[in-house]
């Protein structure tokens, strides 16, 4: 098991848009990446979710592939659209959660626990994680691209 | 506010769907104008939808027997076949101007609603149901699909019957039927409708494709200035339909997703019984 899916602490701007505390986003594509033992787990955050929808393929690079942040590193299709999935950091790809690549709703079910989609060797996460929203940032980010995200018209 | 409106007839596979991409791209970073682009393939040309595997959705070696392209398009869904008389009707806009945004889904509809006034013209009354179908009377007339580019740009399609030859359809899709028998054909015929079915004139594309640019002009409150692509745009399509729509690695990617269609048959007394799922 790599997905350590307690999280205690969440903010709970809305009740359909959780993000725990224990992870820093990519604030531009709502990406989430969580360091752990080992390498960074990455996965979509509950704005992007809804954005999209239903999750029907999930499509993501193999171990050993080389990605780059803000860079594609897999694609999918849901309800709403397809499109690209973005890497919040760059390294090389660990592990692939095959279980979500058969199954892409673990991703709409449980996107921050059981839904992680890739782990990364990351090449550099010191600098990176720099660039991500963590911590003391996060509640006016939250609020900020909840209302934005909304004015825009991805989620309601 | 003006788009551009681009026209363009019997297109290859690889060159259609690369346009659309690039443009998407294209207009999502600002590079090229907000584009509506009304077109048909050359016949013909089977397009799996982005995660569809291709040796399930087509008879792949009648298509090749009979040169019928196959490809794999960026929009979801599944596969349909794209010749002379069915139109395209690819939209680009940028995704991250707040005035272009509604709702994703709202969005969608006024795209189908723009096609559905352009219906109008020929007297069919349609209705945007299900995931993404523009139907009349239940069945089927046109397919629609979104892509958000990685620039934000959006991308809207849709594919308009103006006419099917369900015949060729049957041969090139991988349906349930064993059989292409006058039966099977009725059957499919049931489930679609055409604008020269319905209306029982032959209508050309050029007549669709006037209407359809008229009723998205009206639709979005928008002046289309009809233009070629430029040769940035030009050269753009033709890179991406090199690395991308012109290789195997695209056109026949493996998903891992178990297949949506599985079937099974047994021979009983009273005949064959087969079960599709």
């Amino acid at each position: 098991m790599i997905v350590d899916s307690t999280m205690e602490n969440t903010i709970d701007i809305q009740k359909d848009y959780k993000f725990p505390t224990d992870r820093r986003y990519d604030a531009e594509h709502h990406m989430w990446a969580k360091h752990i033992n080992g390498g960074v787990l990455v996965g979509i955050d509950s704005l992007g979710l809804e954005s999209m929808g239903d999750l029907a393929y999930v499509v993501v690079l193999p171990a050993g592939s080389k990605v780059k942040r803000g860079q594609s590193f897999g694609s999918m299709e849901a309800a709403k659209m397809t499109g690209d999935l973005y890497s919040p950091v760059s390294g090389t790809i660990l592990t692939v959660n095959n279980e979500v690549v058969s199954k892409p709703s673990n991703v709409n079910n449980d996107n921050y626990g059981q839904g992680w989609l890739t782990l990364i060797a990351p090449d550099d996460w010191q600098s990176e994680s720099s660039s991500l929203i963590a911590d003391a940032q996060l509640p006016a980010w939250i609020e900020a691209e909840t209302e934005r995200y909304r004015r825009q018209g991805w989620v309601r | 506010m003006h788009w551009q409106l681009v026209i363009e007839d019997r297109v290859s596979d690889s060159y259609g769907l690369a346009a659309d991409e690039t443009m998407a791209r294209r207009v999502g970073h600002s590079e090229s104008n907000p584009t509506l682009r009304l077109y048909t393939y050359r016949n013909y040309s089977a397009l799996v939808g982005r995660f569809q595997n291709t040796e399930n959705e087509l008879h792949l070696d009648f298509c090749r027997e009979n040169d019928v392209a196959i490809n794999r398009r960026p929009t979801g869904g599944g596969a349909i076949i794209m010749g002379e008389e069915q139109l395209g009707i690819a939209l680009t806009i940028p995704g991250r101007s707040e005035d272009t945004y509604g709702r994703a889904r709202e969005l969608m509809e006024r795209f189908a609603a723009a096609v559905t006034n352009g219906l109008c013209a020929f007297g069919i009354s349609s209705s945007f149901r299900h995931k993404n179908d523009l139907e009349v009377n239940g069945r089927k007339i046109a397919g629609l699909g979104i892509h958000r580019d990685v620039s934000g740009g959006l991308l809207f399609h849709a594919s308009l019957l103006v006419d099917m030859n369900i015949s060729l359809m049957l041969k090139v899709l991988n349906t349930p039927f064993e059989k292409i028998s006058d039966k099977e054909i009725r059957t499919v015929a049931d489930r679609i409708e055409t604008i020269r079915h319905f209306t029982g004139r032959q209508f050309s594309v050029a007549e669709v494709r006037e209407e359809m640019s008229k009723a998205f002009a009206r639709t979005y409150d928008v002046t289309l200035h009809r233009d070629a692509f430029t040769a940035e745009e030009v050269a753009d399509i033709a890179r991406l339909e090199t690395e991308k729509y012109q290789t195997a690695n695209w056109i026949h990617q493996l998903v891992s997703v178990p297949d949506t269609v599985g079937s099974a048959k047994v021979k009983t007394p009273g005949g064959d019984r087969k079960s599709v799922v």
